[in-house]
């Protein structure tokens, strides 16, 4: 085992939330840095990976393997293990993990920040330029933001586990097994104590958040009541906090889901629905179980029910076959949804997905230029969002204070970034008053208001 | 209504139907399903494993499966072979390609599916005796209307391409043009993705909404 490539992996993995154990029994995610100069040594990674997968029939487990991979053994690694990748893309890995469905603290409270630079065509050219270069050198600079999933007032709340949708880009229902929910009892003596220690923000986690329940065939309360539940808690608390949840899927998204969260201050007007693509045919394909109608249906039911919602998505370019038609579809609903942001992936085969046993027939060039279109689409919605922004005051809960230490950095209850012209550090874990001055692509600034001004004002 | 399991099926049956398709019927084991569900399955301790929709009925005492043998394919080729006392590890059923019990009884069905893309219609046929449907068949050759006397005969056309003795010569596209769809039928899809895609694009200019829509592309 290379202990470079070990000291450089650990940090990664760490980031994301997991903790290391030297116990493998105990481990949710296993992973093989190979050597392919010895044979003993990959003798020993079949041995290994067969004993792992026997596990998976009882229990979630995540596997993967990188180092040094001769492409004969490649090829049998892609159908043994749930990750294959090459040291190179080490940085990608939290990416290949949430593609995987597990959502991990880090991965959500730093995934704004992240994106918002992943998606600025400029940086990210001048990122796959660096790691054209140097190749297995460009990783610290990328995970900059430290991950905070250890705070006192950010908290993550698991609530159901596995999905039972198979899109045909994802391994979830493989790795992660089927549909599973936490016991409600157990989510709200959780949540509870989280409002009695004056937690700002609480994000319900799961594969498919809004199918909670399913599972337990009319013993546990739905999605919607979940919510209602949690919302009767805040009122009943009189503190001011902000409930999320991700991801749902738009084939379990109810109007009374929609209708509980316009109902409570407390359930956070910010909503995650990630669509894919808006084309009814590559969702066909996808395997999404929803159209675009269904879709539309549902935004529709935001707007009217919650006009100040803020609104993000997942969206995948060149998708095995793609065509132009079909982009310009996608294209079509970023203009007609109008996303404050879309988390935008180049689509890329993963083992143990559907589509990963067809040609990945739309060429890295074309998928290049689709995510740059769409960007700078997205760029235009999110400016003019966050233009509307300037001159009206925000409640923000301050996270942090920026890299340089001269300004105090939050979002607001729509997730919207706010950089504080302030470098009042007592501030990070409040909910204070911003009044916004001026606003970029993907965030905006401004100052802090006082309560007397807000009065005054 | 569904059951959790993950485990072994003993096979009591392997029923070849052409010289590359074959039904494998298996021990029901308790599963509960709804027709127009699959299972992912494989041979007892191999990793490979596939989706299959159920080809028997809700009501059966066994579990069956519709299987063509792909060429160098990894799971199908291998359980061709298999033989009545073999097993098979079994994980579901999955899937959402289901009819919505309050319509069951009310609504007109329109059933399309190219070769093994047949087996959810012949799980949900076998299932709802009275169901008013049409199911429309795409297939290659004749022989390949996989016992079509499970169905009733004026509900059953096969739209065969490479013979006569369908009950319509041609693609199912070119049936559905000749044959204008009601809007309001409920139409499910079921077979490869070009099918599928064709299709649509036929229903959706004869007025189907797509919220009518349904389908399942076999991969």
């Amino acid at each position: 085992m290379n202990m470079s490539d070990t000291e450089r992996t650990r940090p990664v993995i760490e980031q994301m939330g997991y903790e290391w154990t030297d116990n493998e029994e105990e481990a949710s995610l296993v992973g093989i840095l190979a050597c392919s100069v010895r044979q003993k040594a990959i003798d020993k990674v079949y041995s290994r990976i067969h004993k792992w997968n026997k596990r998976k029939n009882k229990e979630t487990l995540l596997t993967f393997v990188t180092g040094c991979i001769l492409p004969s053994d490649k090829d049998r690694f892609l159908k043994l293990f749930d990750i294959v990748f090459p040291m190179s893309e080490l940085q990608e890995l939290p990416d290949m993990i949430k593609q995987y469905g597990i959502v991990t603290p880090t991965s959500l409270s730093s995934g704004q920040n992240n994106n918002a630079i992943y998606q600025n065509p400029r940086i990210k050219e001048l990122k796959e330029k660096a790691s054209e270069l140097k190749l297995n050198e460009h990783i610290s600079d990328f995970w900059h933001i430290n991950p905070n999933y250890e705070s006192d007032f950010e908290a993550f709340v698991p609530i159901q586990n596995g999905c039972d949708k198979f899109c045909t880009f994802c391994a979830v229902p493989y790795t992660r097994g089927r549909e599973v929910s936490r016991p409600s009892s157990e989510i709200f003596e959780e949540i509870q104590n989280l409002i009695n220690k004056d937690y700002k923000t609480i994000t319900l986690l799961g594969q498919n958040v809004n199918s909670y329940g399913f599972d337990k065939k009319g013993e546990e309360v739905s999605f919607p009541e979940l919510l209602r539940k949690i919302g009767e808690m805040g009122k009943k608390s009189g503190k001011e906090f902000w409930v999320y949840f991700t991801s749902p899927h738009p084939r379990d998204m109810t109007d009374e889901v929609i209708e509980v969260i316009a109902a409570y201050s407390n359930l956070g007007k910010q909503i995650h629905l990630p669509i894919q693509s808006g084309d009814d045919k590559l969702l066909i394909k996808m395997n999404r179980k929803h159209s675009v109608e269904k879709y539309k249906h549902i935004v529709d039911t935001i707007r009217k029910l919650i006009p100040q919602a803020t609104l993000f998505t997942d969206i995948i370019v060149g998708f095995t076959g793609e065509t132009d038609e079909q982009f310009e579809n996608t294209r079509k609903i970023m203009e007609e949804f109008k996303y404050n942001m879309a988390y935008i992936a180049q689509y890329s085969q993963r083992p143990g997905a559907v589509s990963s046993r067809w040609v990945d027939d739309i060429p890295k060039q074309i998928k290049k230029e689709r995510y740059h279109t769409l960007t700078q689409d997205l760029i235009e919605t999110s400016s003019t969002h966050n233009k509307k922004m300037v001159g009206n005051t925000y409640r923000v809960l301050v996270r942090g204070m920026e890299r340089k230490g001269d300004f105090i950095s939050g979002l607001t209850e729509g997730k919207i970034n706010v950089r504080i012209y302030s470098s009042d550090d007592s501030l990070i874990g409040k909910i204070v008053d911003v009044k916004i001055k001026s606003a970029t692509e993907f965030s905006v600034a401004g100052e802090l208001i006082t309560k007397e001004e807000l009065q005054s004002a | 209504m569904e059951t959790i399991t993950n485990s072994i099926y003993k096979i009591q049956q392997v029923r070849h139907l052409t010289d590359s398709t074959y039904v494998i019927r298996m021990d029901r084991g308790g599963m509960q399903f709804i027709a127009g569900q699959n299972l992912n399955l494989g041979i007892d301790g191999d990793v490979e494993k596939r989706d299959y929709s159920i080809y028997s009925g809700e009501k059966d005492n066994y579990l069956e499966v519709l299987v063509k043998e792909v060429e160098d394919g990894l799971v199908s080729k291998q359980m061709k072979s298999l033989k009545p006392g073999d097993k098979l590890e079994v994980d579901g059923p999955f899937g959402f390609f289901t009819l919505k019990p309050e319509d069951i009884d009310s609504k007109k069905y329109l059933f399309i599916a190219s070769g093994t893309g047949v087996a959810p219609f012949h799980s949900i046929a076998q299932s709802f005796k009275n169901l008013n449907f049409k199911l429309i068949h795409g297939i290659r050759h004749s022989n390949e209307a996989y016992e079509k006397e499970h169905y009733p005969a004026d509900r059953y056309v096969s739209c065969v391409t490479a013979d006569d003795k369908g009950s319509f010569k041609g693609r199912v596209t070119d049936y559905l043009k000749a044959n204008p769809v009601d809007k309001d039928t409920l139409c499910y899809l079921c077979g490869n993705v070009n099918m599928i895609y064709d299709a649509f694009d036929v229903l959706k200019e004869q007025g189907v909404p797509s919220g009518n829509l349904h389908a399942e592309v076999y991969f």
